[in-house]
């Protein structure tokens, strides 16, 4: 065993190739980055730093929803809401502005997992499972997306996500709250209808406000269905240094932790706490106790 | 207003000499990662050469692991962050058996940062360590704001600090530093106690002890009510308390709090400071300290020092002689 644990994120400069309005509220960006950047995976977030002068200090960390390597460059796709002075800020960028990007970091979705791929998104939380679509394709392996917001405005990239479904016969399942589209009601009341038609067993991969994958995670775990939650957190450094993204584990991870004793990777043998950025984002349904998860 | 400094002739930026002493340690640069925002020092190696950094503080170990206060754990303020972490940590067992020896194999310079609740396990800490390889020096954080027990409140009596320190003295002759908090009624009392206990050096300062509140929610943006601030915020606030230290006491002090760039590191070595820390703006850039030694060189070399050493104090002399007080070049004379 090496003594110093593999590590691949860099921080480089990153220009804004383009940037869009995807309507209530929401922003597609697109950053070009230098080749030499490793290509993250779907589930993966790079954190986005404002160069100065800027309102905020601290780096944004943020899912990724499309990469691509062309022309000796890689092409980052975000998709997020300007709801603070972070993303504010970054929505007054310009093509050709510039900024730093940290990346890849954290865990991706296991999309080589055996079983029926079923991507859960709530929200904005489609961002990191369009590219989790994309993946599936290249794999030429079909999956069911599930699709759930409030209301139908807030089906953010509903048109982006049929598109990427559209080319292997996979299909879209949409559920709103008020009913507005698709089926009434929220996400698992739509997988308790239509799952148990799919083909078996179905691993999860879901992505959104923390009281949807808590649901979905309970849904899973209470049908003995794997699932894979993409969870976020405020942070500061995002690369599991300032220990500042405490997610709370669950009894039985616990207990591993504490068996694994001195076997288990350093970082990652806090007993109580996992860390957003280094243990996930992406969490086993097992690993968290969703009872304490804010 | 006392007249410029005499325009000095350039050197070229290699050949600035900026080593440093701490007591008994020769740092090659006066640039230390601050505790507890560079890991226990591997985690950046990919990306940093640590041996281009005068050394790594690592993050405090305790005796036992710490599982760290519950969420949230960071906020951000204007120019600035709030951190309550609460010395998460892996313990001593896991540090001297795992961290240690990634350290020695970086062939980086550490500086083990040890906290405990009382005098006994910082004792015991020193002990266990202090005939290992690896380790060029202690840190004593005496001023952790995030804990119940042993927190920067507890160690803010002088009476305390100085038989602590002699204690851990009497257990190691490797050098010893104390980390000091900003919120007491006055530094110098604190500063003066280490260096009589025995203390090599000193940090000034650790974070401010500060709050932020969720108006909608009326809660803490924390997971407990205060946290340490960090960052930018703090520069000025910093910059004084490390001046009246480094006036206070014969022993180097070194200067920490906001510094992110050469110049914010120069300004603390021109009042009085013999090292720095770059902390929060790792974060933010995982290169930080080292851009910050390349930066200190340039503009050391640009204004003509041959030495870093040449620039410390030299506002202190500056503004004695404003006074009418005789100009000295050492530390005891800024206490006229």
């Amino acid at each position: 065993m090496s003594l110093v644990a593999a590590r691949t994120w860099r921080q480089t400069d990153a220009r804004v190739r383009a940037q869009r309005d995807w309507g209530a509220g929401f922003r597609w960006l697109e950053l070009s980055v230098d080749g030499a950047f490793e290509l993250p995976r779907a589930g993966q977030f790079v954190q986005l730093l404002l160069t100065p002068p800027s309102p905020v200090l601290l780096p944004r960390p943020m899912s990724v929803a499309a990469a691509r390597r062309r022309d000796g460059r890689v092409t980052l796709g975000f998709l997020y809401l300007a709801v603070g002075a972070g993303t504010r800020a970054l929505s007054q960028l310009q093509p050709g502005a510039r900024l730093a990007v940290t990346g890849p970091l954290g865990h991706a979705f296991p999309l080589d997992e055996p079983g029926t791929p079923v991507l859960v998104a709530g929200g904005r939380g489609i961002a990191p499972l369009l590219m989790a679509a994309d993946a599936l394709a290249a794999r030429r392996r079909s999956c069911e997306l599930v699709f759930g917001a409030r209301t139908r405005d807030r089906l953010v990239g509903l048109s982006e996500a049929r598109e990427r479904l559209r080319r292997r016969g996979s299909r879209l399942h949409v559920a709103t709250d008020d009913g507005s589209r698709g089926f009434r009601g929220d996400v698992v009341a739509l997988l308790e209808r239509v799952a148990p038609r799919w083909r078996q067993p179905l691993v999860l991969h879901a992505c959104g406000p923390h009281g949807m994958l808590a649901a979905v995670a309970r849904w899973a775990l209470g049908r003995g269905v794997r699932a894979h939650l993409a969870m976020e957190s405020v942070m500061a450094c995002g690369t599991g240094v300032c220990r500042g993204c405490p997610l709370p584990r669950s009894a039985a991870a616990r207990a591993r932790v504490r068996a694994e004793g001195a076997a288990a990777p350093a970082l990652r043998g806090n007993p109580e706490w996992a860390m957003c950025c280094t243990d996930g984002p992406v969490f086993e349904a097992g690993e968290l106790d969703w009872n304490r998860v804010e | 207003m006392s007249a410029p400094p005499a325009a000095r002739r350039p050197i070229a930026p290699a050949r600035v000499d900026l080593a440093v002493e701490l007591g008994a340690l020769r740092l090659r640069n006066p640039v230390l990662t601050a505790s507890g925002t560079f890991g226990y020092g591997d985690e950046y190696a990919h990306v940093v050469d640590l041996t281009r950094l005068g050394g790594v503080v690592t993050k405090t170990v305790t005796v036992e692991p710490r599982a760290g206060n519950p969420p949230a754990r960071v906020a951000e303020v204007a120019s600035g962050m709030l951190n309550s972490i609460g010395l998460e940590n892996v313990g001593l067992e896991r540090f001297r058996d795992e961290k240690l020896p990634r350290l020695r194999a970086l062939r980086a310079t550490v500086i083990a940062s040890l906290g405990g609740e009382t005098p006994d396990e910082l004792a015991h800490l020193v002990a266990a360590l202090a005939d290992l390889d690896g380790i060029v020096a202690f840190e004593i954080n005496f001023s952790c704001p995030n804990v119940a027990a042993g927190g920067a409140r507890y160690w803010a009596e002088p009476a305390r600090l100085e038989a602590t320190m002699a204690r851990l003295r009497a257990h190691t002759s490797r050098v010893l530093i104390a980390k000091l908090g900003p919120d007491v009624t006055d530094i110098r009392d604190t500063a003066r106690a280490c260096e009589a206990g025995g203390a090599d050096a000193l940090t000034c300062v650790n974070t401010f002890v500060g709050m932020a509140i969720d108006l909608e929610r009326l809660g803490s943006r924390l997971g407990r009510a205060t946290g340490g601030v960090s960052g930018p915020a703090i520069k000025p606030l910093a910059l004084a308390r490390c001046h009246e230290a480094a006036g206070a006491v014969g022993i180097p002090v070194i200067g920490s709090g906001g510094i992110a760039s050469g110049r914010d590191a120069l300004e603390f070595i021109a009042a009085g400071a013999t090292a720095v820390q770059v902390g929060t703006a790792t974060f933010s850039e995982p290169g930080a300290a080292e851009r910050v030694v390349g930066e200190m060189r340039a503009w050391l070399g640009a204004n003509g020092f041959a030495r870093v050493g040449d620039l410390r104090g030299r506002f202190a002399a500056a503004a004695a002689q404003e006074n009418g007080a005789p100009a000295r070049r050492d530390r005891a004379g800024a206490r006229a």
